[in-house]
Formats: C-alpha cells, structure tokens, sequence
C-alpha cells in the first residue's frame, strides 16, 4: 500500500502512526507515568508568564477599585457636606434648649501590639502611654466601633480592657427605638456579649445597632458597640436576652484610637 | 530554525491563552478551543507532517498542564493536525468559508473526543452536545475573524504563499 504512495506522504503517514501509537500507549499507560516532575518544569516555565497575567489582572482590579473609591468619595464629601450643616443646626438648637453642646473626640491613633485573652481577646496592648497623655478610663474605639477603655497605664504602654472583658460592663442603647441596657460578657453556654436589664416588653429587633448610651459613665454617646443578632425572653420570662456581634473584628485589630482625657475633660 | 522557533512560540502563546484568560472564559461557560485552532492555522501553513507534530506536542504540552492521564490530546490534535494539512492541498486555504469549516470541524472532533473521557450517562451526554455546540459556535466566528484580521494587517493571504512548500509537495 504504501508503495503506491509518494515518498512524502509516506513519511507523513508513518509519523502521524508513530504519533498515534504514542498517544494510545500514554492513554493506556494512565497514571502509571510520572508526570509530577514534567508538570513541575511546566509550571515553572510558565510562572513568569502567569505572574504577567496575574499583575494585568491585578491593575485591572486596582483600576476598577480605585474608580469605586472615588465614587466612594465623592458620596462621603457630599455626605459630610450635609452632616457639617446638620451639626451646625443641632448645635445652635442644644444652644437655644439649654442643654450641653456635643464636642469633637480627640483622637489619638495607637497600634495594637497584643491581645490577650481565651477564646474571646479580653485585653489589649497599645503603643502609647502616660507619656503620650493617654490616662485610665480612656475609651478605646476603631473605625467600626469602640473596642473598651484603658484599664492600666505604663510610660509608653498602656492596656487596654476590651468590651469581652467580663468585668466590663458598657451602659447602651439600641439605635432608634432607645430601648436601655446594660451590655456584659455571659461566659456560658458560649462566650457572647449580651445586652441584659432589657424589660420583655421592651421592642429589639435583630439587625439593630447597639450603641453606647448618655447613662454611661466611662464612654461619650452613641459610639457603635455592635449589632442584634438575637432576642429572646431570659430564664425568668421577664427580661428580654439581647445578644449583640460586636461591631469591631476583635481578631483582626491593628490600629485603634484613644480618646484622650475624658476623665480630666469630662465626656464630650 | 526559523520554523521551530514559530513553532515553539506560537505552543507557548496557545498554552498561557488557554491557562489564564480563556481558563477564566472556560469558568463562564464561553469555551473558546484555542488548542484546534492553532493546530488547524498550523497545519494549514505548514503541511500535514508539521502538522501532526505540531498537533502531537501541543497536545503533549496540554495534557501535562492538566491534572488528568496524558495522552487525551496528543491524539485528537495529531489527527487533525494531520487531516488538516493533508486538505490544504485541495482547499482554497485563504477563504474565510474554508478557515470557518476547518476550525468549527477541528473544534468539534477535539470536543468530543476530550471531553468523551468524562461521559457517566445520559445527563453527560446532554452536557457534552451543550459544550461542543458551544465551542464550535465560539471558536469558529472568532477564528475566522481573527484569521481575516490578520489577513486584513498584513495585506497579504496568510497560507497562500507557502503552497510550494508544503509536505506532500516536496
């Protein structure tokens, strides 16, 4: 047969059967080939490529990002523009009832250089002290929430007493409806921060932000502490057991704020 | 020399279009055969001899990017690259009909045969007619558009020029 064919398309024929043997002997040898190496090499061979795709992906998500900020931006400007009007009216209305005008917090940025605490982070460790004018009682907040108040001060550092500490307790209040309690760490079945002394009668719904309340001694007003997640009667039937997801990821901190003075100062 | 390096780079350019963004396609149900298609180009420009091997190492080089039994390539892309080029000695090869008719049946053969390996029943069968419909009607426009782009850049035929040089032809 292949005699009657050209040289050419002899060769071609008997490549394309020598492919085609190969191919069926990969196919049949299966997994018994080792082919962690080969696609080792394959991998690294084509890793810069991949890095090149990977950083054009990346600016293209950064690209993306960035416009959303500025839209972000532009909105929160807007926002602010309305909040500093709004600010002016509230503070020339408090003037005109008599009652105490609102002050801006001072905030200090701090680092957070260790938590302590099991299974839920108690306390916390932050890079400014008695040097920086950080004194005790000072509330400790982030960009989502308060997070405690210092409990000790050394020159440099200070530690902080988180929400989850179970002797903390925070007077608040839930956002909107003023239903008042008191939010405290109940240890068992599972570590959680509940709001407790919430009368059954009382309205809370879950979803409702949890905020610090102007009863509170030791924080200025309407800090967010978290939100409802559930709300249920207590033991006694009488009381409501709000628990509340606090508003800081107490795993993931990094920066804080302190509120200097508001022991000397008195809460703003 | 000149030959194995188009070789060498257009095996290179199909691999990291068919593992980054055609992957990326592949995930949003737009399967796009990039491994027929430049087996098909290859084998049109280059003879069935060239285009067998071609077909040969590029399936090589894909069943090793993919964590399955090597050899589910190799054959279906060293057939058609050895079909491909043993047509293109009758085909009118720069038409775009002919380019359209080759990719869409590259694309199909290569489908059907892959994908076959991962048939369990009726249901995959379903499955297997949807993707082959798809990726013969995604593969086979594209490819005949970006054959006459290029076509269109370079202001000369892509496979006209090289008809005397061809396997059979030697």
């Amino acid at each position: 047969m292949g005699g009657f064919l050209p040289p050419a398309e002899r060769r071609s024929g008997a490549l394309l059967g020598l492919y085609s043997i190969l191919s069926l002997l990969l196919l049949l040898a299966g997994e018994r080939i080792p082919t962690a190496a080969l696609r080792g090499v394959g991998a690294w061979v084509f890793a810069p490529f991949d890095r090149m795709v990977l950083s054009v992906d990346r600016m293209a998500a950064a690209w993306r990002e960035n416009q959303d900020l500025h839209q972000r931006i532009a909105e929160l400007k807007l926002e602010n523009e309305r909040l500093q009007i709004a600010g002016v009216e509230n503070q020339e209305l408090r003037r005109s009832q008599g009652l105490p005008l609102a002050r801006r917090f001072n905030l200090r940025p701090v680092e957070i250089l260790a938590l302590s605490g099991e299974v839920l982070p108690t306390s916390a460790t932050v890079s400014a002290g008695r040097r920086q004018g950080i004194a005790e009682g000072d509330p400790v907040l982030t960009g989502d929430g308060l997070l405690g108040r210092i409990g000790e001060t050394y020159d440099d550092l200070s530690r902080v007493t988180l929400i989850t500490d179970p002797n903390s307790a925070v007077a608040c209040e839930v956002e909107s409806t003023g239903v008042l309690g008191v939010l405290r760490l109940a240890p068992s079945p599972h570590a959680r921060l509940v709001l407790a002394n919430v009368p059954l009668t009382d309205t809370v719904l879950v979803g409702q932000r949890v905020l610090t309340s102007g009863y509170s001694r030791h924080y200025p007003r309407g800090l967010p502490v978290g939100r409802v997640v559930r709300a249920v009667p207590d033991a006694s039937r009488l009381m409501l057991e709000v628990e509340v997801a606090p508003a800081v990821q107490l795993s993931r901190l990094r920066h804080a704020f302190v509120i200097p003075g508001t022991r000397r100062e008195g809460l703003p | 020399m000149r030959s194995l390096g188009g070789l060498v780079l257009l095996l290179g350019v199909a691999l990291l279009l068919r593992s980054t963004a055609l992957s990326s396609l592949a995930a949003r149900g737009v399967v796009l055969d990039v491994l027929a298609f430049t087996t098909v180009v290859w084998a049109l420009r280059n003879g069935e001899s060239s285009g067998a091997t071609f077909g040969f190492l590029l399936g090589l080089a894909a069943d090793l990017d993919a964590a399955h039994w090597m050899g589910r390539h190799t054959l279906a892309l060293a057939l058609i690259g050895y079909g491909v080029g043993r047509l293109n000695q009758t085909l009118m090869r720069d038409r775009a009909v002919t380019h359209f008719v080759l990719i869409v049946a590259a694309t199909a053969v290569h489908q059907i045969w892959t994908l076959s390996f991962e048939l369990g029943g009726i249901s995959s069968w379903l499955f297997l007619l949807a993707r082959v419909g798809l990726a013969t009607a995604a593969t086979g426009p594209l490819g005949t558009v970006l054959l006459a782009m290029v076509r269109r850049v370079s202001g000369r035929p892509i496979f006209g020029d090289v008809s005397f040089a061809t396997d059979s032809a030697k």
